[in-house]
């Protein structure tokens, strides 16, 4: 009893070890990242949005929830709450997706030595949180504003500026930020930064299915849930008129926002965790 | 112009670590942080869902001349206003050219005037909120909503820790330019120099992981050391930290008025 006791004990803080860390590198990356001046068009930033590298190596190297879910958390406290650009419960959405995509970075990596699978595991880590996030943009805007139908070029203007800021955050952020420096930083830090913190580093684990069905389904369900309270939280809708009132003003199109997001990490997934899974079977084949 | 390079100049990373700290450390003594941190979040959820149902842009007009009032009253950094403003001008005037030129006018315009009201009300209600809570207070406040004591603890540490970091990022970066050597030849539009420095910027997070790592690791001992993980487990624990949260008059005077005015605007309107 005293043992186990003691055992929760360690994990605990063991846990707090890596919340902290990985919460304070990243929110303070984020703030560098803001510090640092940009070139502007509106919306469109030329500029570094977030050393993404930071938590994506972290959570390589731990492969650890707690990891993910201090990226977006050390984000909000650091930079959002200290510059004033939290965003309300619109960040609630950036926590879900981010986590997620970090999550699914540090378990996409099977053998943290194959330059091949980080390579993958980082653009999938911050491509899925960015896709995402423009998608969610563009349909804040797209219903944010009364009568945008009545503007003419209006919605077409959005939903360009919206997708040049995609290819631009993906090929600066993701590849420059991201992917680059995740490839340096990997190999150096691993089994030396987890013995700090008396962890064991990762080892070659090539029989886990990078994607338990379980994992899959919260994806799903924490998507919707996502989606649909940002878009509450942006359009502000009562919630207690909901079918009646909500469906006249924007139209039955808007529902398919956050299905047919979630509909595309299921596909997602799926995809990756059957990759998986056939890996798996030829490796037992042979074996 | 002169005017506005002027202030330009005066946004240093120096200058930004000192804003920083003040927003961190500093505003003890003004009204909004003498209020129950659980009163102030609860008024800025009120203001940061409330805006997003109204379209009317008179309304939108007087919240967002009282989130300004109270901001104004909280001592609220300049630099951090500037850099509000400056962002928010520079995307209504892209939205704006862009919609132009796709045939919009000034209709698109207008249109995107309450979104952009909106959005200055939040972050102003954000700014003013968050840069008069105490670290402390504001994690009690969480940890009295039931937020793990692990994330609580997170936040108020990390508040406190951000000048330090930066402080040390600093160093780092000021120690491998004074021992590296920048490109001898700018290259065009400087783009050497950019790619030198940026690749500073990323190299000095290596030292920093691992400083980092080992003062986390310090500080966690340090608190098992004391039975952190015990007492957050502790009912007793957690009440008698929290005991000192107290809703008074005055908090509740603070809320009640926010309300009634949002609710007057309403009536008046209509």
């Amino acid at each position: 009893m005293a043992n186990s006791l003691t055992q929760t004990q360690v994990n605990q803080s063991k846990t707090l070890m890596l919340f902290i860390l990985a919460m304070s590198l990243s929110g303070l990356e984020n703030l560098v990242a803001e510090i640092i001046p940009e070139f502007q068009i509106g919306p469109i930033e030329l500029g570094i949005s977030s050393f993404i590298f930071i938590p994506l190596v972290l959570v390589i190297l731990f492969d650890n929830i707690w990891v993910a879910l201090a990226a977006p958390i050390g984000e909000i406290v650091f930079a959002d709450l200290i510059l004033g650009e939290f965003g309300g419960l619109g960040e609630f959405e950036e926590v879900i997706l981010l986590t997620m995509g970090l999550y699914l970075a540090g378990r996409l990596v099977k053998d943290v030595a194959s330059r091949k699978q980080l390579i993958i595991a980082a653009l999938v880590g911050f491509g899925f949180t960015e896709l995402a996030g423009t998608m969610i943009d563009i349909g804040k805007v797209w219903i944010g504003i009364e009568q945008l139908e009545a503007v003419p070029g209006l919605p077409e203007s959005i939903v360009a500026l919206e997708g040049i800021d995609f290819l631009v955050e993906f090929v600066i952020t993701g590849i420059i930020f991201g992917v680059l420096p995740t490839l340096y930083f990997v190999p150096r830090l691993y089994g030396k930064l987890e013995p700090m913190l008396g962890i064991k580093p990762r080892e070659i684990d090539d029989s886990r299915n990078p994607l338990p069905i379980a994992v899959t389904i919260g994806a799903v369900i924490a998507v919707i849930l996502g989606t649909t309270v940002a878009f509450i939280s942006e359009m502000g809708i009562n919630i207690i008129e909901w079918e009646a009132d909500f469906l006249d003003k924007f139209g039955d199109n808007f529902i398919w926002v956050p299905i047919g997001i979630a509909a595309l990490v299921a596909v997602i997934t799926f995809i990756l965790a059957k990759n998986g899974k056939t890996k798996e079977a030829k490796a037992s084949q042979e074996g | 112009m002169e005017n506005i390079m002027k202030r330009l100049n005066k946004i240093s990373v120096e200058n930004i670590k000192l804003e920083i700290m003040r927003t961190t450390f500093g505003n003890r003594d003004t009204f909004l942080s003498q209020l129950d941190p659980r009163v102030l979040m609860f008024w800025y959820l009120i203001f940061a869902i409330f805006p997003w149902f109204i379209y009317d842009k008179i309304v939108l007009v007087a919240l967002l001349a009282f989130v300004t009032f109270i901001a104004a009253i909280s001592k609220v950094s300049k630099v951090i206003i500037f850099l509000l403003c400056f962002g928010i001008a520079s995307e209504i005037i892209c939205y704006g050219i862009v919609a132009y030129f796709l045939g919009g006018g000034l209709e698109a315009f207008l249109a995107l005037i309450g979104l952009t009201m909106k959005l200055a009300t939040i972050s102003l209600a954000s700014i003013a909120i968050f840069g008069n809570i105490d670290p402390e207070r504001l994690s009690d406040a969480l940890l009295s909503w039931g937020v793990p004591g692990q994330i609580t603890f997170a936040v108020s540490f990390g508040y406190r820790m951000v000048p330090v970091l930066i402080e040390e990022y600093n160093n780092i970066i000021n120690s491998f330019r004074l021992r590296g050597k920048s490109p001898e030849h700018k290259g065009f539009l400087y783009w050497r120099q950019l790619l030198h420095m940026l690749k500073i910027a990323i190299y000095a997070f290596y030292p920093l992981i691992f400083n980092t790592a080992k003062r986390t690791r310090t500080t966690v001992e340090a608190l098992e050391v004391r039975g952190f993980s015990y007492a957050l487990q502790n009912k007793e624990v957690k009440k008698l930290k929290l005991a000192y949260l107290k809703i008074r008059l005055k908090d509740i005077a603070f809320l009640a008025g926010s309300v009634s005015y949002v609710i007057f605007l309403m009536i008046i309107v209509k």
